[in-house]
């Protein structure tokens, strides 16, 4: 689990998922789309509150590991700029069989978007710089 | 009376051009109370008051949750990491 502002190392990612007792490891990346409809991106540039970011990362993890028997897991965002089609986020499960692989890096990336606060900001082909806004405010845990 | 420095982040720090603001509420304010209390000081972020959440060391809070001396708060608006 890691906020950084160097690009994420994929291959990093995937040494540490692979363990004898895993037979299925899901792989989710985010990267920065050019295209938002008829609005061209140039770069994305994300912040952070990074301690709480670091918390909620780590309750999404637990949460995840009571839900479905995970052998590994790992939770890499980037901060600070991010170039077209780099990596923004990684979200990797290791588990015994694929189904609990599929549905713990899904749980992970959606409640990531919802719960940690990072955000993004997009620059503009046209100059602007544009905060993106969720969609849902982010719900204290156990409500 | 108690003193806070409330952090802030994305469109409300580009809006208020500061990183952080300074409130005085009196003793006993609830999340929700301290929440309109910002607002009503800082109008420029009352369009963001529905759907801003305070977070009390570093965890979300409930809008009953009451407020102490030295508590680390930060409002947030809907995060869009990913």
């Amino acid at each position: 689990m890691q906020l950084s502002y160097e690009r994420i190392d994929i291959p990093a990612a995937y040494r540490f998922l692979q363990t004898p007792g895993a037979g299925g490891v899901a792989v989710f990346i985010g990267t920065a789309r050019q295209w938002t409809g008829e609005r061209e991106t140039l770069s994305l540039t994300y912040e952070s509150y990074e301690p709480m970011a670091l918390k909620e990362m780590h309750r999404l993890i637990d949460a995840a590991e009571h839900k479905w028997p995970i052998q590994r897991t790992c939770l890499l965002h980037k901060l600070g700029e991010v170039r077209l089609a780099e990596a923004s986020v990684l979200v990797g499960v290791a588990t015994a069989h694929r189904a609990g692989a599929f549905a713990a890096c899904r749980f992970l990336i959606d409640q990531l978007k919802v719960q940690v606060p990072i955000w993004k900001q997009e620059r503009l082909t046209d100059g602007q710089k544009v905060w993106v806004e969720g969609n849902h405010p982010s719900k204290p845990p156990n409500s | 009376m108690l003193s806070f420095k409330v952090q802030l982040f994305s469109v409300l720090k580009s809006k208020l051009k500061a990183d952080s603001i300074d409130l005085e509420t009196p003793e006993g304010i609830s999340v929700g109370e301290f929440l309109d209390l910002a607002c009503a000081q800082y109008p420029t972020m009352e369009p963001y008051r529905r759907v801003m959440r305070l977070a009390v060391n570093q965890t979300y809070s409930e809008d009953a949750y009451i407020l102490h001396d030295g508590d680390e708060v930060a409002i947030i608006t809907p995060v869009s990491g990913g």
